[in-house]
């Protein structure tokens, strides 16, 4: 293994291509924490925001005007604002104002630190958006549908469960998946509140070593490939989860 | 095998768009405005820092925080311009006879998509060449330009799909009727398609524009002198102190706000409107 | 395109083209002929360059800017730059000079042309609570320690004394963090750290650790601009000899610092 990363070193004294990411074991440690520091960074908004979706559509079908209005109110907000903002807002306005607990060094520290806060703001944000979408989805299951359930006689909760979430699940997949897709890209504004996400890793990098060319393109590239694995991924679902006869 | 049944299987699924905020009269936004701004200076205020000094504080730096967020709006309407104009180009591209070209323009909106938009804005920055030569004088690129150029790439990616998605919604007959009456493909495009798909294309490039106008915050991060850079100094500049904090972001907020949901109302109108019954 | 846009294109391309300057000649003619210096200065570090309420930037590096501008009797224009931009600007041309808190390294010295003497000196050290009571880098050690994004220390930080280093865009946003908790101290230069606990906002906090890399500013020019660069020595020689820097220290509420007072003594 070390022989692949001390060519990778060659390269760099010979023709100036510096990749310290992979010649160097310090720097290469940084991104592959980074790396996975994104996977689960992505992975944790997208559970979150899925369940702030489904939980949203619920409340949006309540029959009290209140619990609309603000589920409304949340979904306007979130959405006609900047991600970065809320993010700034969650962590600096918002975290300074929770109490604090005694923590491993010896001083005060929030609850919440920033991975936690960029998890929050970035849930809510794909959340606003995913409540529209899983709320057209109930309401494209037909009322013969759930009429037809009642009929056998399932609860509510039993219909809302085994009938019309299985089909609003399917048809909600692909503007869900695009959902999805920009949520992962918008996992690198974490870099803004010191999230030691790729992009963070990356500029550290290349503030170290000045090969900021290099590590751009790789950047690009990386978030290419593990977009478009997101993408097919989510393609081959929807078609597996396809219903017959519609669309 | 696909079937086609004429049982009520689903209805069809339209994303909807959320409803305006009910029942608020402008009088209410202000006073959730206040609320949200002040609350934690409330906070605060029991600790025992004085409740108007935040507030006196902002409206120093009010005028300021304007002119950031009017030098924000106009990044967006640059951008906006440039990634429509390219991206018209490059969905034009993807409908094309030629392969290459439509594997060319594919390639193109399919990265520039798939990548994110502050990596693009940091690739722009770092490497877009800081003057071009051009007839022996040197053109600078100030770094606003540069950050305009960052964010029209999404944009025009974007927009490509835009287009393509309208040129293919559009019903096939139209296609073959022009055919008939021996139009050229330029003239079928120009004088009957595009026409056309200029009213589908425009909630979605509306859409697009508001998610421009929230990503131009991310000019700060690149060191562009824009709203937030501005409200960062300024923070700087009145000594760090935490009771400032959610005043001056919650502005930001609300400046953004304020801009961004009459045009998302303005979007569902123009959906209604333009509404196609296929 | 039609004949008439292609024209009106064309036009305005070499219209705007004029106006511009061309790049070969050198600076300090192109300065006088334009009539501005436009200089790189920080605008989020005070005392050295911040903001005002009317967006001006002023603090005791734009001082020093409009010292060298009426030397050359032009106007001064001031450009906000960052750590991580301030050389790109100077390299590309966008600023004439940069006055912008930066270190002198050997690496630096390769990019920009940074002039001797130098006219400023800090170290490095941090701010944290007094509570704490760290005593040596070396308490550093597993602690997650606020910094700022492309300062050259971090990695020395982090890798020396095993210090978690959290990096910021700017120095507002690591200030927040260190006020919240988020991290036990904050790495920077000791210049701005002195003048911070000086601040009452601050008076729970001090700066313990001894100063270490106690390395020189350098102002810098583009490479090649010797003529540029022999100007500005012999200001800062000045400088030094009528003690401006000493007298901007106290004005902008900064004490005197060992450095500015030796280099005064050796230049009187």
């Amino acid at each position: 293994m070390d022989v692949i990363f001390e060519w990778f070193r060659v390269l760099y004294d010979e023709t100036g291509i510096n990749l310290p990411f992979l010649y160097d074991a310090y720097d290469r440690n940084r991104m592959i924490d980074g790396f996975f520091t994104t996977i689960r960074l992505s992975l944790v908004c997208l559970f979150f925001s899925v369940l702030i979706g489904v939980v949203g559509a619920w409340l949006q079908g309540s029959t009290f005007k209140w619990t609309r209005r603000i589920v409304n109110g949340y979904i306007q907000l979130f959405r006609n604002t900047p991600p970065l903002v809320q993010l700034y807002f969650f962590y600096f306005a918002i975290g300074t104002m929770l109490p604090t607990v005694e923590n491993d060094w010896g001083g005060q520290s929030p609850i919440l630190g920033s991975f936690a806060w960029a998890a929050i703001s970035l849930s809510f944000f794909a959340g606003a958006f995913n409540v529209e979408i899983f709320r057209s989805g109930i309401e494209a299951v037909p009322k013969s549908t759930v009429e037809a359930a009642e009929a056998l006689g399932f609860s509510r909760l039993q219909i809302y469960r085994d009938v019309t979430l299985p089909l609003a699940f399917r048809v909600v997949l692909p503007a869900l998946n695009n959902n999805l897709v920009n949520l992962v890209k918008t996992t690198t504004l974490a870099y803004a509140i010191a999230v030691p996400e790729m992009l963070y890793e990356a500029n550290q990098i290349w503030s170290d070593n000045v090969n900021v060319t290099e590590m751009m393109i790789f950047l690009l590239l990386a978030y290419f490939v593990l977009v478009g694995i997101l993408v097919g991924g989510m393609n081959r679902w929807e078609r597996a989860m396809r219903i017959p006869g519609f669309g | 095998m696909s079937y086609k049944t004429d049982l009520p299987v689903m209805k069809p699924f339209k994303p909807r768009e959320p409803e305006p905020l009910l029942g608020f009269r402008p009088w209410h936004f202000v006073v959730i405005a206040l609320i949200a701004v002040f609350g934690p200076s409330l906070a605060f205020a029991q600790a025992g820092v004085p409740l108007l000094t935040p507030f006196a504080v902002l409206l120093d730096w009010v005028p300021l925080l304007l002119q950031g967020f009017i030098f924000n709006l106009a990044i967006s309407f640059l951008a906006m311009a440039l990634g429509t104009a390219l991206g018209t180009l490059l969905g034009l591209g993807q409908i094309s006879l030629s392969r290459v070209t439509r594997g060319v323009s594919w390639f193109l909106t399919q990265f520039f998509r798939n990548a994110p938009w502050l990596v693009l804005l940091f690739f722009a920055m770092f490497l877009l060449p800081f003057e071009i030569n051009l007839l022996g004088l040197s053109i600078p690129f100030p770094d606003w330009f540069k950050a305009i150029l960052g964010l029209s790439l999404p944009v025009m990616a974007n927009v490509s799909e835009i287009v393509r998605g309208a040129v293919k919604s559009l019903p096939s007959g139209q296609w073959e009727a022009a055919e008939s009456l021996a139009y050229s493909r330029r003239q079928t495009l120009w004088l009957i398609i595009l026409p056309q798909c200029v009213k589908r294309m425009l909630p979605p490039w509306m859409n697009l524009y508001s998610i421009l106008t929230m990503a131009t915050v991310l000019a700060s991060i690149v060191g562009v002198s824009e709203v937030m850079t501005l409200t960062g100094q300024a923070l700087a500049a009145e000594g760090g102190r935490p009771e400032l904090l959610a005043p001056f972001y919650g502005f930001v907020l609300l400046l953004f706000f304020a801009y961004c949901y009459p045009i998302a109302r303005f979007t569902v109108r123009l959906e209604r409107k333009f509404a196609v019954i296929n | 395109m039609s004949n008439t846009t292609m024209n009106t294109l064309a036009s305005a391309l070499i219209v705007s083209a004029m106006g511009l300057t061309a790049a070969s000649a050198d600076v300090l003619d192109t300065i006088k002929e334009r009539g501005t210096l436009v200089v790189g200065v920080k605008a989020d570090y005070k005392p050295y360059g911040f903001l005002d309420s009317s967006g001006n930037i002023i603090g005791i590096e734009p001082d020093l800017a409009k010292d060298v501008a009426d030397k050359l009797g032009v106007e001064v224009e001031y450009v906000p730059v960052v750590s991580s931009n301030r050389m790109q600007f100077l390299e590309q041309g966008k600023i004439d000079l940069m006055i912008a808190t930066m270190t002198d390294t050997e690496d630096r010295r390769k990019v920009v042309q940074i002039v001797d003497p130098n006219y400023y000196s800090s170290g490095t050290n941090i701010l944290a609570l007094k509570s704490l009571g760290l005593k040596e880098w070396e308490d550093l050690r597993g602690k997650p320690v606020c910094g700022i994004q492309g300062a050259f220390y971090n990695k020395s930080t982090s890798q020396n004394y095993g210090a978690e280093i959290v990096a910021f865009t700017g120095t507002a946003e690591a200030y927040s963090a260190l006020k919240a908790g988020n991290c036990a101290a904050f790495v920077y230069d000791d210049s701005a750290i002195v003048a911070k606990t000086n601040d009452p906002e601050w008076s729970d906090y001090e700066m313990p650790l001894k100063t270490i890399d106690d390395a020189p500013w350098g102002l810098a020019v583009q490479l090649g601009e010797d003529e540029f660069a022999a100007l500005m020595s012999d200001m800062i020689t000045e400088w030094h000899t009528s003690g401006r820097i000493l007298e901007l220290e106290t004005e902008w509420g900064v004490a005197n610092t060992p450095f500015a007072e030796a280099m005064h003594a050796k230049f009187k």
